[in-house]
């Protein structure tokens, strides 16, 4: 019964394509239906497959579709070709503003956003009384989202008048830069934002570190290594299916980012264009231009652009990601 | 410290009582640099929560200091007078309902889907990964429009329906994550299960799902979050003030050509943090308790 | 614990296959029979079928408030008329609104804004208003043909003004009296250096700002020009000396330090409370005649409102519509959208919730009615409203496709002038060059 037989339990390369076409169904009368893998994988498969070609499919080809064509939303798109991509990558100096923009800010926040998050995700893995109170003060920054409030208070700490410059007033720095107004620091606001809200990725890095068992620890203590040793012997390689996954989906996201931006700079994307992130810039041709063709072309570069990083990532990380599932690559 | 509790106590707590037997400056230590950065990490927060209890005039002109001249409690009685007779109790409700809801759905159907995806080879697997990849790289904004006519066609305007049922089958964001949870479980388990006659529901649901707890409950608790903080999708197909989230109606309080009630809208962005704090003070427990059945090794 | 999450699972599941989500029936545009006949009066009768009308609108707290105030109102005088109302902040509303054009789902009275009528109007979405004027389903008797026409595209009235407003900026008459300043009764743009040099010697500035999109114009208006082409392809104005004499005087003022630094500016929230000159430490105000009223009743302190500079030039003044109702094309309700809009503009008792909020109202009768009722610092508005109403000429026509585009282009350019990373005369040509190339894309 081949269908069951353990060697082809594991998956082939970390995109998780299945291992082969597997035997037909219906040849052998003592294949039970239930154990079929592709039936049992369909069925559980099932709730994402129907909700994307009932809910997403459609919208995904329209938006495809858009992206060729001239779309104000009041009347009916009108073919264009690859008129769009053309006056994107030669006639609109916006553009690769807010590319190069966007880039600065993933290349600067993911890395520190994940340093962080792991670092204080290993400092609250303890088990305390009052854990979960320090756990929460570091979690709540995140969970106040993107409001207005959030905008007034970012604007409380870096403007002009803010906390951070009464700190600095108190080591003997004395200035009333806004760091949120001024064209070569308000990005790094926005950074300091995203850093800040690094709670969602501490969160899952908490439960990988609580997910590896203690006894892997004991049992390399008594074989003599020290911290550093286990760090890096234990708990980077189990933790690691983990931080691919905080690497990847905080990439995506990072590319995404537009509300800080938006409620930061009110729409504005200002001083200079300097926050102009790739999503504020789409949102502005897509719902203050009504231009839906020229906003679904930009959307359609930038999945291309995340898709290549992730495949990168994908295929990079059977360099340095170990899964426990023997077999698994 | 959790000395003698060894089998909850985790790595560095391990590292960190040895040494604490050694000299015992290290909770304090601790206790400095994270509860001071802990500070640092809400005070915007606390500015938050003090501005709620400011008197609307004296928000911005008294900004540095966290102290009121007085505890301006009214704001949270205009503010939670809402609009036009829909107080917050209602819009509280909403947020409950959709939040609540769509999290179940979300979690429950998200961990099928990741089973399949990380220990099933079924034909296709990996083109229904990548589109589900896709789905997540693609920027929301320009598949609102068709979307919007989609739910149009149906029929769903102005109902919770948009807004709940998708998250029912299930969301890429929680298959990827429970995904690589999953993937960390040796695959001797499930071996041991069949050998015992386990057929593939019977390891998801006795071998699996148990071991994944710390991932189901971080979804949760995100879920929760993510459906609370929503606003867009409520914007456009909640059309009814009573049918109005909370997060909308925070954003109903601003505009820039009136009069702004700055303390009633601190107010009910302050309350607004109450509940999704309590589920990640209540729900944060058990990715600790988690671990108590990864007591599998031997 | 695991039979436990097992039946979890299953009762979320079979939650799952019920389609879970409560909520209402959800709303259409379909009525359930055809509104009242076609009449000018609103009568209330309860042998009438019923009619479900969609009113949208963007405000704050305080509108949304007293709109569903007068709603009520209507509905008492008209049982058989279901209003379902939807509301949102400016940026939101439009957010929304673009969805429900493309899906056909237009609101049956929505509000309208000058910059977006040519978007909306000029593609089919909006009803022609003509007829029901005509008929008298709306009245407008009262309303001064100037005050409608801000809502004509092609002759075709597609918005029904709300409220008028002017461009009057606000003062503080201490700080200027404290500075030894008496403003002319026709000062002019040239005379704010000698104002900065004053209020500066004081540690006043000028104001926070002079808004691009909004002043640049009304210069232009000032020298017998016009920021847009009437048929909306390219600029008004071809001699880019207009743009170099604006901004040479906007860049001097601002390197004297009259205006707030560009940095500063950037924080800003843009709400009343916000403003450099209801804080103190500015003299001016450059708004619109409705923002008067907020900013003295945020100031707390006396404030005035006096004609916008160079006004005797050319008569540059003008009425703007501050919003409009327009009537969705797709409304399966006309009728009974129109009867909604007639009672808002016109019914005394709507007027008297909404003193004006919305702008001075457009009915002679409905002004004339709310005068006794107005505070002192509404009776300013209405009497510098009707005063511009004597000094301007006609408003230019809406903003063509493509305006709120060269908007945001002139603020750029604007900001990388004051930078100095352009010259001014780099900046106009510029701006000349790919405002054109944004407008050219409207030609037939």
């Amino acid at each position: 019964m081949p269908a069951d037989a353990p060697r082809l339990h594991f998956v082939s390369d970390e995109i998780g394509r299945g291992a082969g076409p597997g035997p037909r169904h219906g040849g052998e009368s003592n294949v039970k239906l239930r154990d079929n893998d592709h039936v049992v994988g369909y069925v559980f498969a099932a709730p994402f497959i129907l909700g994307f070609l009932i809910f997403t499919l459609y919208p995904i080809f329209s938006s495809l579709y858009y992206s060729f064509t001239d779309y104000n939303l009041f009347e009916s798109p009108r073919w264009v070709g690859f008129d769009n991509f053309e006056k994107m990558f030669t006639a609109d100096d916006k553009y690769w503003k807010s590319v190069s923009v966007t880039l600065t800010y993933v290349l600067a926040s993911v890395p520190f956003r994940l340093a962080f998050a792991l670092a204080v995700a290993m400092m609250l893995n303890k088990a305390f009384t009052g854990i979960g109170l320090y756990r929460s003060a570091y979690y709540l920054p995140s969970l106040i989202g993107g409001s207005v409030a959030v905008s007034i208070m970012w604007t409380q700490v870096f403007g002009d008048h803010g906390l951070v410059n009464s700190a600095l007033a108190l080591i003997g720095i004395h200035t009333d830069t806004s760091w949120i107004g001024n064209p070569s620091t308000a990005l790094w606001t926005l950074i300091a934002l995203s850093v800040w809200q690094f709670g969602s990725s501490m969160l899952i890095f908490l439960a990988g570190l609580k997910n590896i068992p203690n006894s892997y620890f004991e049992a390399a203590s008594v074989d003599g290594a020290n911290a550093i040793h286990r760090f890096f012997k234990i708990t980077l390689p189990l933790l690691s299916p983990i931080i691919l996954f905080n690497l990847i989906m905080q990439t995506i996201s990072a590319f995404m980012t537009f509300t800080p931006a938006y409620i930061i700079s009110r729409g504005e994307g200002g001083p200079l264009d300097n926050t102009l992130l790739y999503s504020l810039y789409l949102y502005r041709r897509a719902f203050q231009f009504y231009e839906m063709g020229y906003a679904s072309a930009m959307a359609w570069v930038m999945l291309l652009v995340i898709a290549v990083i992730a495949l990168v990532l994908f295929k990079t990380s059977k360099y340095w990601v170990h899964y426990e599932a023997k077999g698994e690559r | 410290m959790a000395a003698g509790k060894t089998m909850h106590a985790p790595a560095s707590g391990v590292r960190a009582e040895r040494r604490a037997r050694a000299f015992s400056a290290k909770p304090i230590v601790y206790h400095v640099l994270v509860g001071g950065l802990a500070l640092v990490m809400i005070y915007p927060i606390l500015w938050l929560i003090a501005s709620s209890l400011k008197p609307n005039d004296e928000i911005f002109a008294n900004a540095y200091s966290l102290i009121p001249s007085r505890f301006a409690w009214e704001n949270y009685v205009t503010g939670w007078r809402g609009f036009a007779g829909n107080t917050f109790a209602t819009f509280f409700q909403n947020s409950l309902l959709i939040s609540v809801v769509s999290t179940i759905g979300a979690v429950a159907s998200s961990a099928l889907v990741a089973y399949a995806f990380a220990r099933i080879p079924f034909a296709g697997k990996g083109f229904w990964f990548s589109c589900m990849m896709m789905t997540m790289m693609l920027p929301h904004d320009v598949t609102i429009i068709p979307q919007y006519v989609l739910f149009a066609k149906l029929n769903w305007l102005s109902t919770f329906k948009p807004v709940i049922v998708p998250q029912f089958f299930a969301v890429p964001f929680f298959i990827f994550l429970i995904m690589q949870f999953i993937r960390t479980i040796p695959v001797e388990l499930d071996e041991a299960a069949k050998i015992d006659g386990c057929s593939k529901y019977g390891i998801f649901f006795r071998v699996v799902m148990p071991l994944i707890v710390p991932a189901l409950i971080t979804a949760t608790i995100f879920s929760f979050y993510w459906r609370w903080d929503d606003f867009i999708n409520p914007l456009l197909y909640l059309n009814k003030p009573e049918l109005y989230p909370v997060s909308l109606a925070l954003k109903l309080f601003l505009d820039g050509e009136s009069l702004n009630n700055w303390g009633g809208m601190f107010a009910m962005a302050t309350l607004s943090l109450v509940p999704i704090l309590i589920v990640f003070l209540f729900f944060q427990r058990y990715i600790v308790e988690g671990i108590s059945t990864s007591g599998l090794k031997g | 614990m695991k039979k436990a999450v097992a039946s979890f699972l299953t009762a979320a599941l079979l939650l799952a296959a019920c389609g879970g989500g409560g909520g209402s029936s959800s709303s259409s545009t379909d009525n359930q029979g055809t509104g009242s006949p076609g009449s000018g009066t609103a009568s209330s009768g309860s042998d009438k079928a019923p009619v479900t009308l969609r009113v949208a609108w963007w405000g704050g707290q305080s509108r949304h408030d007293y709109t569903l105030k007068v709603i009520e109102l209507y509905k008492q005088k008209n049982p058989h008329v279901q209003i379902e109302t939807e509301y949102a902040s400016f940026d939101d509303y439009w957010k929304k609104l673009a969805p429900q054009a493309a899906a056909n789902g237009l609101p049956d009275v929505f509000q309208m804004d000058y910059s977006y009528l040519s978007q909306y109007g000029g593609r089919g979405q909006l009803e022609d208003l003509g007829p029901y004027t005509k008929n008298g389903t709306i009245n407008v008797q009262d309303i001064n043909e100037n005050t409608l026409s801000g809502g004509r595209i092609d002759g075709k009235l597609l918005a029904m003004n709300l409220g008028s407003n002017a461009l009057g900026p606000t003062v503080d008459p201490q700080i200027l009296q404290d500075a030894g300043i008496t403003l002319k009764q026709d000062w002019t743009f040239a005379d704010l250096d000698d104002i900065g040099a004053k209020l500066k010697a004081k540690g006043k500035l000028i104001a926070s700002d002079l808004r691009h999109d909004v002043y640049f114009p009304y210069y232009l208006r000032s020298q017998g020009q016009h920021m847009y082409a009437a048929d909306g392809t390219s600029l008004g104005y071809t001699d880019d000396k207009y743009f170099i004499d604006y901004y040479t005087m906007y860049q001097r003022w601002y390197d004297n330090g009259y205006f707030l630094p560009l940095d500063k500016l950037a924080q800003k929230k843009g709400t009343p409370e916000d403003d450099e000159m209801v804080l103190g430490n500015a003299a001016i105000s450059f708004s619109w005649s409705n923002q008067y009223i907020l900013a003295a009743s945020t100031a707390k302190r006396p404030l005035d409102i006096v004609p916008l500079a160079q006004w005797n030039q050319n008569k540059p003044l003008f009425l703007k519509p501050s919003m409009f109702f327009s009537i969705a094309k797709s409304s399966k309700v006309k009728e009974e959208a129109a009867k909604f809009i007639d009672f808002f503009i016109n019914d005394i008792d709507a007027n008297k919730i909404i003193m004006g909020e919305r702008g001075v109202p457009v009915s002679g009768k409905v002004k004339e009615a709310l005068k006794p009722l107005l505070t002192p610092d509404q009776v300013k508005v209405f009497d510098y409203v009707s005063w511009v109403e004597q000094n301007s000429s006609q408003i230019d026509p809406p903003n063509p496709v493509g305006a709120v585009e060269v908007d945001k282009l002139l603020k750029d350019i604007a900001e990388q002038i004051l930078y100095k990373k352009l010259t001014v005369e780099q900046g106009a040509a510029k701006f000349r060059q790919e405002a054109n190339a944004i407008l050219a894309k409207n030609k037939k």
